[in-house]
């Protein structure tokens, strides 16, 4: 299980280090470090018991170099692999996307449409989302055809459902008596 | 003449001897036989008189349970009756709690029946509603992912932002 304090309290001095400009390039190379150390055979490599400590940090810092990682990012690489967090990179990664988007005061919403969208429908949904939540929206658009149709929204832990497959499935409730 | 005499008064000192003979006799009999014919007798009478004793309170004893025995007899005719009053009372009673029991147990089991046929045919009849419910949700998919075109995108988005719309303005 990952352990978001710890993870925020990394974040949080990742980003007390971080100019205004580089909070944005920061956090994409944060998310590309997170991926490649969560892929399950490298992790597995990195916890390896028989990985002497100082191996193990030597191994981060070639994974951040051949990443071409910023310095700070380099040195974050090289903290965690020493203070036994590696498996926590993501979690870090979450919580310094999470902290920066509060700093900018900006939210984060996925956008599961039914059939691939035009950038007029993106747009839309998006102005309306933003028109919710009062603060710029960064969507993560997906597609996915079990919804039939429509658009499921999903922003700040709370779902909007617009799809024909939740009507559907809100109709069998009723003509099964469960709603 | 002197043989008279002689003989006379040889009869007396014969007699004179028996007489001192017996009275020795008498005497050595009595010192020496007495004692022990007394204690003899008197254990004997001692006997005699605690065996009557023990014999005089065993045939009281005897008299006492007999006495006893027939007041019981006398006695048996009521107990039997009052026995057989209770015996009477005591089945009418099992009886009737019998009774009541079997007639709650029969309420009981009639209600858990009727609980239980109203349980089965409620789930049978949900099962049969969600079974509908699926079919139709089914056949519902089959049509929409045959028909469905853009337009249908279209006016379903216009729908979702009509929604977005409202939960803004809450």
């Amino acid at each position: 299980m990952k352990n978001t304090r710890v993870a925020r309290r990394y974040a949080r001095a990742l980003i007390e280090l971080a100019e205004k400009g580089q909070l944005e390039s920061w956090g994409s190379e944060l998310e590309r470090l997170a991926a490649v150390v969560d892929s399950p055979e490298l992790e597995a490599r990195l916890a390896s018991p028989e990985l002497s400590n100082t191996a193990r940090q030597e191994a981060m810092a070639k994974i951040a170099e051949r990443l071409n990682l910023s310095f700070p990012l380099r040195s974050l690489a090289v903290v965690i692999a020493r203070h036994g967090r590696i498996a926590e990179a993501s979690a870090i990664a979450d919580a310094y996307r999470e902290l920066v988007d509060q700093m900018l005061g900006r939210e984060r919403a996925t956008l599961t449409f039914a059939v691939e969208p035009s950038d007029e429908e993106k747009s839309r949904v998006l102005a309306g989302l933003e028109a919710i939540a009062k603060k710029k929206i960064i969507p993560t658009v997906k597609v996915d055809k079990e919804l039939l149709g429509g658009v499921v929204a999903e922003l700040g832990g709370k779902t909007y459902d617009g799809s024909l497959a939740g009507r559907l499935h809100e109709a069998q409730l009723k003509l099964a008596g469960q709603a | 003449m002197a043989a008279q005499e002689g003989e006379g008064h040889g009869s007396w000192l014969g007699f004179l001897f028996f007489a001192i003979n017996f009275l020795l006799f008498v005497f050595i009999v009595v010192y020496f036989a007495g004692p022990p014919l007394r204690r003899f007798f008197s254990d004997r009478a001692s006997t005699i008189h605690s065996n009557l004793a023990k014999s005089t309170k065993a045939f009281e004893e005897a008299e006492a349970l007999a006495r006893a025995a027939s007041q019981r007899i006398a006695a048996l005719e009521g107990e039997l009756a009052a026995l057989k009053r209770e015996l009477e009372e005591e089945t009418a009673f099992q009886l009737n709690r019998i009774s009541e029991l079997a007639r709650s147990n029969s309420d009981r089991i009639r209600r858990d029946t009727e609980v239980t046929a109203t349980a089965l045919v409620g789930n049978a009849q949900r099962r049969v509603r969600e079974n509908l419910a699926a079919a139709a949700a089914q056949l519902a998919r089959g049509l929409i992912a045959r028909h469905f075109q853009a337009a249908d995108q279209n006016r379903l988005l216009d729908g979702f932002m009509n929604r977005l719309g409202l939960e803004a303005r809450r």
